[in-house]
């Protein structure tokens, strides 16, 4: 959980410069989070009451009333992102993780934010969907001077409407963004009763290109990512999302990709009811079970987990639920490899054949480079789940305790109410009336059920 | 009749003093080569002899067999040339037709003796003469002296060709080596590309690839073949060579060479001053001082004895493309016009010339042991950085490469590429290391010395292509 540390004490300072001691002396403390688990926060200690979200994979930031003002302290500083076990990205982000922690207030709250730039350049921090006073929108060179290595600068502002929106730089633009500098922000309405719901998720979409091998990520990528990140974490390291069947939950998402994420959800339908804009009014709300996230956009949807089971949830651009994988690698399916497989093991020891029956690594290991994550990986109860990026699964089950966010295990599924293989007797296969008799074309070798060679 | 020419008592001691002259002249055992084999064998590491007889002929034809029957080594080749080189046995004759000119001229003309018997007029005259060539009898002993140089500096020169057959030889072999290694790797070159030319053809029956990319695959291996085909040239022309100097013809052309050149050795020879080593060991500089020496001589000699005309030594001097031909004339003017002054000063010119040439000679020879010694070592260097940097790194680049594979992040053509390049980088190694072993040689020849670190008779196997690891498969995730 959280780690604090003292600003005061300083050990831990890192960056271009130190925040004066006179300065920092009224500072709020600046919290430090090392752990990329989910961290479910406790009820606001002090402040109006709300319900807070629970941050996949991430936390949110603990505050300090001072004069009826709710103070934070963001530290804009590099970070080392476990993206999953065995991978690491040097990264940016703020107080010991990227995304940042998530901000909670409520709808009316006078915010006060320090922002320190323990980066080695400018910074600011924009209050992306906020309706605030101009000179708080924290875009350098525009609302205000950006915040030079080793300074603190002070927004401050009401938290006017209620509703989902997020931070991020508005200063070197985008290296800062590809280095994960980005955070969610929550305004919760004045009656915790208002859009009240069981469970409220929260993430941010991101996407890296860090080379096979390498732990930064390449800042000039455009649209060739490799990896495909909820909060930067990438399945199998994205916590599920563990519900009790019958609650209302909402998931609220913000993309800050370059693409759009059609984000889908198997076993229920759902309502988009906010957007960054606010809250959608019942009527105008649409039934869906796929909803596009576009590049900046941020969405809120909301169901009743009525149908219990372990159900996928993930962008639906198939590429996005992959990690780390070449993209100019020639299809290798129904490639005919007899013979040739041993010229080139004679030539290269370790070469196996793969991919001539698909993508499919059929259940092998083999070493890949450093700090890379296999393309899909992760095992289900009934075998290799083949995914990675942005997936993960919404778990319902019957009797999961309120607050209770703990990984139930898989679900265990009802007798008979499992695809199986039938083992009765099949039709003889038929042709499609009037269908012509297809030519002999390419003298396409599939082969089906050969053993993977070794 | 001649008093003159009339035997007298009296002239029986210069014809005493004639036969003790010849005396000291006679053929030597060994015929020169006494000096000629040692100063061989210290600087190649054979030994060279002078093929005389059929007994001969035998001995070397059953080494020749014997060393033949096993996998030849660079000292072989050496041994084999060095006997059986049949223009270097022409060579070695050389000193024995230098030293019959020394026996010779050491003997005097076989005094003359006539009889004449006339009658006439009732009186028969009966006319013995003994003729005796005096003038030979003072000359002998310069010319003696004189064809004692040459017979030295004949020995000097032979030993420094047989030498110089011993380098070209060790050369060759490296070369000859280096081919056939150069040829397998082509070969295994050859092989990635046709395994992905091969492949490629399978991906365009399955349609997953164009006419396009299985046409660049296939340039590719029918380079690699063509590559095969010029490596094979140069391996036959190479091989050949080395036949040539080990004299070597018919089924004895089928000798069979090592598979790979011998391992760099641990450390380069530090050679603390090439140049002095260079003057004190060559050869060649020894046969100029000596030629030096003896137009010095022969200045000396023409200071001394102004009448007799010995300008013709070492005048005649070995000329490149031409027979060597050295000779010298002697004869005895009687001083009536010439009181020999300017055969004096042509004497001190041939001798400055001579003088010079050997200051040349040892420039020349100090310029090439710095340049072979500064070759070997950084012959030494590169082959040391290709077997300890860019083999390790090529290694390196392949384990990587087939880990990218694994992950589906290079295919398998990447995977070939990479083993091509691989393979390369080990045919430049085996080059690097064949320039070592040449420098090694060359080095010897420019400073007359044998380095003591000079490659093990039976090389251990070199190390394979460096192989990607099969070893470590394991769990990733
Ligand atoms: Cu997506």
């Amino acid at each position: 959980m959280t780690n604090r540390r003292s600003f005061l004490t300083g050990a831990a300072l890192i960056g271009a410069g130190m925040v004066s001691r006179a300065g920092a002396a009224s500072l709020p403390e600046a919290p430090l989070q090392p752990a990329a688990a989910t961290a479910v926060p406790p009820p606001p200690p002090t402040g109006r009451p709300f319900n807070p979200v629970v941050t996949l994979n991430g936390w949110s930031l603990p505050w300090r009333m001072k004069d009826n003002v709710k103070e934070f302290h963001l530290v804009a500083e590099p970070v080392v992102r476990e993206i999953a076990p065995g991978m690491f990205a040097n990264l940016w982000g703020y107080n010991g993780q990227t995304p940042g922690p998530t901000i909670e207030v409520v709808e009316g709250d006078r915010v006060r934010i320090f922002v320190t730039n323990k980066l080695p350049e400018n910074t600011s921090v924009h209050w992306h969907g906020q309706i605030l006073p101009n000179g708080m929108d924290g875009v350098s060179g525009v609302t205000q001077p950006a915040i030079p290595p080793g300074k603190t600068f002070v927004y401050e502002f009401v938290a006017k409407h209620a509703g989902t929106f997020m931070y991020h730089p508005h200063a070197d633009e985008m290296a800062q963004m590809a280095m994960g500098m980005m955070g969610f922000w929550v305004t919760h309405p004045k009656d915790p009763a208002l859009h009240a719901v069981d469970r409220d998720f929260v993430f941010l979409l991101s996407a890296y290109d860090i080379e096979p091998g390498s732990y930064t990520p390449k800042i000039n990528t455009m649209l060739d990512f490799n990896l495909w990140t909820f909060n930067s974490r990438a399945f199998p390291a994205i916590d599920p999302m563990v519900v009790r069947k019958g609650d209302r939950v909402r998931i609220r998402a913000g993309n800050l990709t370059m693409t759009n994420h059609p984000i889908h959800l198997h076993g229920h339908t759902f309502e988009v009811t906010g957007t960054d804009g606010g809250w959608v009014k019942p009527a105008a709300r649409w039934p869906e079970v796929t909803t596009d996230i576009a590049v900046g956009q941020m969405r809120a949807i909301e169901f009743i987990a009525d149908n219990p089971g372990d159900w996928a949830f993930h962008c639906h651009k198939s590429h996005h639920t992959m990690n780390a994988m070449g993209h100019d690698v020639p299809t290798m399916i129904g490639v005919d490899h007899r013979g040739v497989a041993e010229k080139i093991n004679k030539l290269v020891p370790g070469y196996m054949v793969m991919g001539e029956k698909g993508g499919s690594m059929g259940g092998m290991q083999m070493p890949i480079p450093e700090n890379t994550l296999p393309m899909m990986t992760g095992t289900g109860q009934y075998g290799e789940i083949e995914m990675g990026g942005m997936f993960t699964l919404l778990k319902v089950r019957e009797n999961q305790a309120r607050g209770n966010y703990s990984d139930p295990g898989w679900y265990k599924h009802p007798q008979g109410s499992v695809a199986r293989e039938w083992t009765g007797e099949l039709p003889p296969p038929s042709t499609a009336p009037n269908a012509p008799a297809t030519k002999a074309a390419a003298p396409l070798k599939v082969k089906r059920n050969a053993p993977h060679r070794h | 009749m001649s008093a003159l020419q009339r035997l007298k008592p009296r002239h029986a001691g210069l014809a005493l003093l004639a036969l003790l002259l010849s005396g000291c002249a006679s053929f030597s055992q060994d015929g020169g080569f006494g000096v000629v084999s040692p100063a061989v064998q210290s600087r190649t590491g054979a030994e060279t002899r002078l093929l005389r007889n059929e007994d001969d002929q035998r001995a070397l034809g059953k080494l020749i067999a014997d060393k033949l029957a096993q996998e030849l080594s660079a000292d072989d080749a050496v041994q084999i040339a060095l006997l059986n080189n049949r223009g270097l046995q022409a060579r070695y004759w050389e000193l024995g037709i230098a030293e019959a000119d020394l026996v010779q001229a050491g003997r005097l003309q076989n005094p003359g003796f006539s009889f004449k018997r006339s009658h006439g007029g009732g009186e028969l005259e009966i006319e013995r003469t003994f003729t005796f060539n005096l003038v030979n009898l003072i000359t002998a002993p310069l010319a003696q002296r004189i064809e004692g140089r040459r017979f030295e500096q004949t020995k000097l020169t032979v030993a420094e060709d047989a030498i110089k057959l011993a380098t070209e030889t060790r050369r060759a072999y490296y070369e000859a080596v280096a081919a056939e290694q150069g040829v397998e790797y082509s070969r295994q070159i050859a092989a990635a590309a046709d395994a992905s030319a091969e492949l490629a053809e399978r991906m365009r029956k399955a349609g997953n690839w164009s006419k396009f990319d299985l046409a660049r695959e296939q340039a590719f291996y029918a380079e690699a073949m063509a590559e095969v085909a010029r490596a094979g040239k140069a391996s036959t022309a190479s091989r050949e060579k080395l036949t040539r100097l080990m004299g070597l013809w018919g089924a004895d052309t089928g000798f069979k060479l090592p598979q790979r050149l011998p391992e760099l050795p641990a450390s380069a020879a530090e050679l603390q001053d090439v140049e002095q080593g260079a003057l004190r060991n060559r050869l060649d500089i020894q046969a100029a001082t000596l030629e030096t020496q003896h137009t010095a001589s022969s200045l000396g000699l023409n200071k001394a004895t102004r009448f007799i005309n010995v300008l013709e030594l070492g005048v005649v001097r070995e000329r490149k493309g031409e027979e060597r031909m050295r000779g010298y004339e002697l004869s005895l003017e009687i001083p009536l016009f010439d009181w020999g002054s300017s055969r004096v000063a042509r004497a001190e010119a041939v001798y400055m010339q001579s003088a010079n040439r050997l200051a040349e000679t040892a420039v020349q020879a100090r310029s090439e042991a710095r340049e072979s010694y500064l070759d070997y070592r950084s012959s030494y260097d590169v082959a040391k950085h290709y077997r300890d940097v860019v083999i390790p790194l090529r290694k390196q680049l392949s384990d990587e490469t087939l880990l990218r594979y694994n992950g589906m992040l290079l295919s398998v053509f990447e995977l070939l590429a990479d083993s091509r390049e691989q393979t390369a980088a080990v045919k430049s190694y085996i080059e690097a290391l064949k320039d070592f072993w040449v420098a090694h040689a060359t080095l010897e020849a420019a400073t007359g010395t044998r380095l003591n670190n000079a490659p093990a008779a039976a090389p251990a196997p070199q190390k394979q292509a460096p192989a990607h690891d099969h070893s470590n498969h394991g769990a990733h995730q």
